[in-house]
């Protein structure tokens, strides 16, 4: 469903990017810091422009779709979770203000599947979305991103200030709304247990070009390059 | 404007009255607080500015040409400019392109519409109107536009991840910059505001104690001070809405992506 052809940023940044993910899918970015993980996916819902090459959403080149069309149909989880002044649901009715379409209420089937789908309860709606903590507003930030029903999800380093086990519930709920929504997840993180709990594919990034990529499970018992095998390897990066 | 009551002042009295600057310049040398010679730079070149603009706009009036008055105008818009461009130390992108025109159109307009529709003399030019009007005008503008202009960049930077956001969730350009487009127009139109708010409680206008000065009845003086404030109130929110919807544009590409200005 998403293709990128040759993407190559300017001033060779990233270089020659060729690869392709499945609806239902869920991909790990991993690799070194200023590899250039975080400016790959802002490629894809043209948060950023490539010099040259092209990127396919369901046989289309993303540049023929209006960017405000083409980012509801591919949402992204930045790594700050900023939220919008007022409640929760004030956040959730954000991107309806964007479409000019009449507001949802706390009754609402889309509210109430976004919020089940990111594990919120009901009970959250009314409370002030700056006043919770990191974790939730990243479950808001998810349920704010699920809202618009994307066929893509694109999340730059979304557990990178949580602790441990609200990242493994996080993950988890990932997990679940890839399977069941048949939802395509895209994913940076520096966290390699995490990306080798929940991914189904893997791809190794390193200095602006991919290295490696195919089945997490193989990548990670298996890894060909020797840029791989020294990451893994990394103390910090295991423990992260 | 009767001359029974206008009081003249000759050179003794402007005497006396730069002798009140030399009192204060006096004061702050013997008690040691320092600023005496900024205080006398700064009033030497008030008297030296003024009397060089009491002669020009004698010839001027003298003259009565229409393109000097129009050379006279476009000046006082080119100094404007500069004395923003000089104070502003973050600019937005095509600063002097956008604050010039948004000048010209919000200034001008205003302006014209003023000397013509309100006032109505004959000739449009007359010089004795046009210039003293647009001088105070641009003058008021030029405050709220450099505000307009501050607060924009400021906004812009501070609330970077909250436009992205935005941009995340399917906002356009436009609709991403909205909050921070309406804390700048607050603020830019704050000052004039508080004037009006403040008028004829807190302060007599400057305007309008000149004409009481020079002899103008205190209604007529108060009509065309409630005029003039009209006039200021909305160049004031015409030019600071032309560079906030110019500006906002050169944050952005066409393809609503946040330029790596910020």
């Amino acid at each position: 469903m998403l293709q990128l052809q040759q993407l190559t940023t300017a001033r060779n940044f990233l270089t020659d990017i060729t690869w392709s993910c499945q609806a239902g899918e869920l991909t790990a970015v991993i690799g070194p810091s200023g590899g250039g993980k975080s400016s790959l996916i802002r490629l894809i819902n043209r948060l950023e422009d490539p010099s040259d090459g092209q990127i396919l959403l369901a046989g289309r080149d993303i540049r023929e779709l209006p960017p405000p069309l083409l980012r509801q149909r591919v949402g992204m989880m930045l790594q700050k979770a900023f939220m919008f002044e007022g409640t929760v649901l004030d956040n959730l009715q954000q991107p309806f203000r964007y479409r000019k379409e009449a507001l949802p209420g706390a009754e609402h089937p889309e509210v109430l599947r976004s919020i089940g789908l990111a594990r919120l309860s009901p009970d959250y709606l009314q409370r002030d979305a700056r006043t919770l903590s990191g974790g939730e507003q990243q479950r808001v930030n998810l349920a704010r991103a699920l809202i618009n029903r994307p066929e893509l999800l694109l999340l730059d380093e979304p557990t990178s200030a949580l602790d441990r086990p609200t990242t493994d519930s996080l993950g988890q709920t990932l997990l679940e709304i890839c399977r069941s929504e048949g939802l395509a997840v895209i994913m940076v993180t520096h966290d390699l247990r995490l990306a080798r709990r929940i991914s189904d594919q893997t791809v190794y990034l390193e200095a602006g070009r991919i290295v490696e990529a195919g089945k997490t499970a193989e990548l990670f018992a298996q890894p060909q390059s020797e840029g791989l095998r020294t990451f893994l390897a990394e103390p910090d990066e295991q423990e992260a | 404007m009767s001359d029974k009551t206008l009081l003249h002042l000759d050179l003794i009295q402007l005497v006396y009255a730069y002798a009140l600057i030399l009192l204060s310049v006096s004061l702050a040398h013997f008690r040691q607080i320092g600023q005496e010679r900024q205080m006398l730079w700064a009033s030497l070149r008030m008297v030296v500015q003024l009397l060089a603009v009491g002669y020009l706009l004698q010839l001027v009036f003298t003259v009565r040409s229409p393109l000097m008055v129009i050379l006279i105008l476009l000046t006082m818009t080119g100094f404007s400019l500069q004395v923003m461009g000089s104070r502003i130390k973050q600019r937005m992108p095509h600063f002097y392109r956008i604050m010039g025109s948004s000048i010209m159109i919000g200034c001008g307009g205003v302006t014209f519409y003023f000397c013509l529709l309100v006032v109505g003399y004959s000739p449009w030019y007359d010089p004795r109107y046009l210039i003293p009007l647009a001088g105070m005008i641009i003058g008021n503008s030029m405050n709220g536009a450099s505000l307009a202009a501050e607060r924009l960049t400021s906004e812009m930077r501070e609330r970077h991840d909250e436009l992205e956001t935005a941009l995340c969730l399917g906002a356009t350009a436009r609709q991403a910059a909205e909050p921070a487009l309406r804390t700048a127009y607050r603020a830019a139109l704050i000052p004039t505001m508080n004037t009006m708010a403040a008028t004829g409680i807190v302060a007599l206008p400057g305007m309008m104690t000149g004409q009481i000065l020079s002899g103008t009845e205190p209604m007529l003086a108060v009509r065309y001070q409630i005029a003039i404030m009209c006039a200021i109130t909305a160049s004031v929110a015409i030019t600071a809405f032309l560079i906030l919807l110019q500006g906002y544009r050169g944050y952005f590409t066409q393809a609503d992506q946040l330029r790596n200005t910020l």
